[in-house]
């Protein structure tokens, strides 16, 4: 599996599957990176803390998925529960993100940072690095499709490798979304993210206690 | 300070105004030609007096210089028969109201124009449509297939730009009705930043029919679904999806209507009137505040269904990108400083000419689209006596 030759082909796979990737991406990505504050490197900033979390849940789950053995047999009902948890920590923290953005326009600095979630001590944390992990963990198809691949990797650390240069393919889709930090902020831009996260919340919200419900009563 | 109003302006000659109308009553005569040769009565009577009703509005916008409240008339008329002659056909064909999904994913649905901006993104990213219809000629319920009527909506959209919300939606007459009911509004302060909902709920709709690959606000949030055609509620899901539709419209086109005297579905929460905003600034035809008259009444303000005048705009002398050219402000403006604009001519010079243009376009549009529908509704109604 190790080979060259995979390699190519994680990444061919990660720049075919980068337009899902987007659309996946997209309702978490978009509003929260249009909730910034403008500037070029501040949403590169963004981005790249985005994408790094992001990497780093395809490769925690890659690992522990690859250990379980289960990678590819991952059973339904236990994959409605991972999927159930996502979705209920993705709304949770887009409300969060959508309040929080509220509260940094309010206490604007001259050197302007990423809106963090958290309270106000030391353990705040960039919302891009919650919203990045969350959603590299999620299941989305090509993530499945990666998964499918990966599965027949000799060892942990090639099923790792292949994920890391399939999330380079997929990655190289995302780079335009810097491009955000040229479109001048003011009271509307931020207001439209603000409610649009909420919006997006609401469906995260509402497709997590559906799993969870269906789960309980029907049982899958 | 205090409004000096106007005198009262004198009612245009009978022989002038019928003149200015007749280009009117022959598009009119053309339009509904078809139904007075329909051998069913109920649908002769219904086209004559549809055809008449447009022309006679037009005729008295044009004798009392006034353009909203006979506007009003026709668009109060447009929403309320729209569903009766929709939820008619729909029976007649499916039996019920509620859609299969599979009637859906197949494309066997009517066109409706609310998704539009929706269809932009997958389409781009996938060449595929998630709008539920069909972009083969012929297809759909419609019968003029999506992607012919996606074109008749760009071409009258360069023109009118959002007016199209005054004169061809049909959803909006139903809440504009409300709001007139109540001699005043129970709220009169809404907190501004509302106005920025509809491009929210474009936002989110947007992305959530990319990554979803569905049309989002058809499945979730159409308030006019209600009234239309619903989800066929085979589950929980369905019944969820139903819930919502039931609760916004009774929220934004029944109760807020009538607590604001706004149209707040078009106002708070449409995500095609946010998409449409974008193409007033193709449109040649707008409202300007023209500011050597104006003495900030707020009249105009207060009169806006849209909330597409504020005190900033009114200082530009013009209206926000979200007015729906509706003609509330120049009627309510006691000095006649609200006024019908050509872009790229002077304001205020010749307004009247300004406005006899717009409506020419707008209104021929209004028969085209609306005249068919309140006819059909008509004719339904009619169908019960005749």
């Amino acid at each position: 599996m190790a080979t060259p030759f995979a390699f190519g082909e994680a990444l061919v796979l990660g720049l075919a599957s980068g337009p899902a990737c987007v659309a996946s991406c997209g309702p978490v990505l978009v509003p929260s990176l249009l909730a910034e504050r403008t500037g070029l490197r501040l949403n590169g900033r963004y981005l790249s803390t985005f994408l790094a979390t992001r990497l780093l849940g395809y490769l925690l789950f890659a690992a522990v998925a690859w250990e379980l053995g289960t990678l590819v047999s991952f059973r339904t009902t236990e994959r409605s529960w991972v999927f159930a948890v996502i979705h209920l920590l993705l709304a949770g923290v887009l409300l969060r993100y959508a309040w929080s953005v509220g509260r940094a326009c309010n206490h604007s600095c001259a050197s302007p940072e990423l809106v963090t979630i958290g309270g106000a001590g030391k353990h705040r944390i960039p919302g891009a690095a919650v919203l990045g992990f969350l959603t590299g963990v999620s299941l989305c198809p090509p993530f499945v499709a990666a998964g499918v691949r990966a599965a027949e990797a000799a060892n942990v650390a090639a099923a790792m490798l292949f994920f890391a240069v399939f999330f380079l393919g997929t990655s190289l889709w995302f780079v335009p979304f810097a491009g955000f930090g040229w479109l001048r902020r003011n009271e509307a831009v931020t207001t439209v993210a603000r409610m649009a996260m909420v919006l997006i919340a609401f469906y995260y919200l509402y497709a997590g206690l559906m799993t969870l419900i269906r789960k309980s009563v029907y049982g899958y | 300070m205090a409004t000096k109003v106007l005198p009262a302006r004198e009612p245009r000659s009978i022989g002038r105004s019928l003149l200015m109308t007749l280009p009117i009553a022959l598009w009119s005569f053309l339009m509904f030609h078809g139904w007075y040769s329909r051998p069913n009565r109920s649908q002769l009577i219904a086209g004559i007096v549809t055809c008449a009703f447009m022309v006679v509005l037009f005729f008295m916008m044009m004798r009392t210089w006034s353009t909203y409240r006979w506007r009003r008339w026709f668009f109060v008329a447009l929403g309320l028969l729209f569903p009766v002659g929709f939820i008619h056909t729909v029976m007649v064909l499916r039996g019920t109201m509620g859609i299969p999904i599979e009637e859906m994913i197949a494309g066997r649905t009517p066109f409706c124009f609310i998704p539009i901006p929706l269809l932009i993104l997958p389409a781009a990213f996938t060449e595929a449509i998630v709008f539920p219809g069909s972009i083969l000629p012929n297809g759909g319920m419609s019968g003029g297939g999506m992607a012919a009527m996606v074109g008749i909506w760009l071409a009258i959209t360069i023109v009118v730009g959002k007016g199209w919300c005054s004169y061809a939606c049909f959803f909006g007459g139903i809440e504009e009705g409300m709001a007139a009911i109540p001699a005043k509004a129970t709220v009169r302060k809404i907190d501004s930043r509302w106005r920025y909902g509809p491009w929210a709920v474009l936002l989110a709709m947007t992305l959530l029919s990319l990554g979803l690959f569905e049309s989002a606000y058809c499945m979730w949030l159409c308030p006019f679904k209600a009234v239309s055609e619903y989800v066929a509620a085979r589950n929980t899901v369905g019944m969820i999806q139903n819930g919502i539709f039931v609760l916004l419209f009774g929220a934004l086109v029944i109760a807020l209507p009538l607590l604001t005297k706004k149209r707040t579905q078009c106002a708070f929460f449409c995500p095609f009137g946010a998409f449409q905003s974008l193409f007033n600034k193709t449109s040649v035809f707008d409202v300007k505040i023209d500011r050597t008259r104006c003495t900030p009444c707020a009249l105009c303000q207060k009169s806006c269904p849209t909330m597409a005048l504020t005190e900033e705009s009114i200082a530009r002398g013009e209206t926000l990108m979200s007015c729906m050219k509706c003609g509330a402000c120049v009627d309510a403006c006691p000095k006649d400083a609200a006024v019908w604009h050509i872009r790229g001519t002077e304001v205020a010079v010749k307004p009247e000419r300004a406005r006899l243009m717009f409506l020419y376009a707008a209104w021929s549009m209004a028969i085209m689209f609306g005249g068919s529908i309140i006819a059909q509704g008509l004719a339904t109604i009619l169908h019960v006596f005749v």
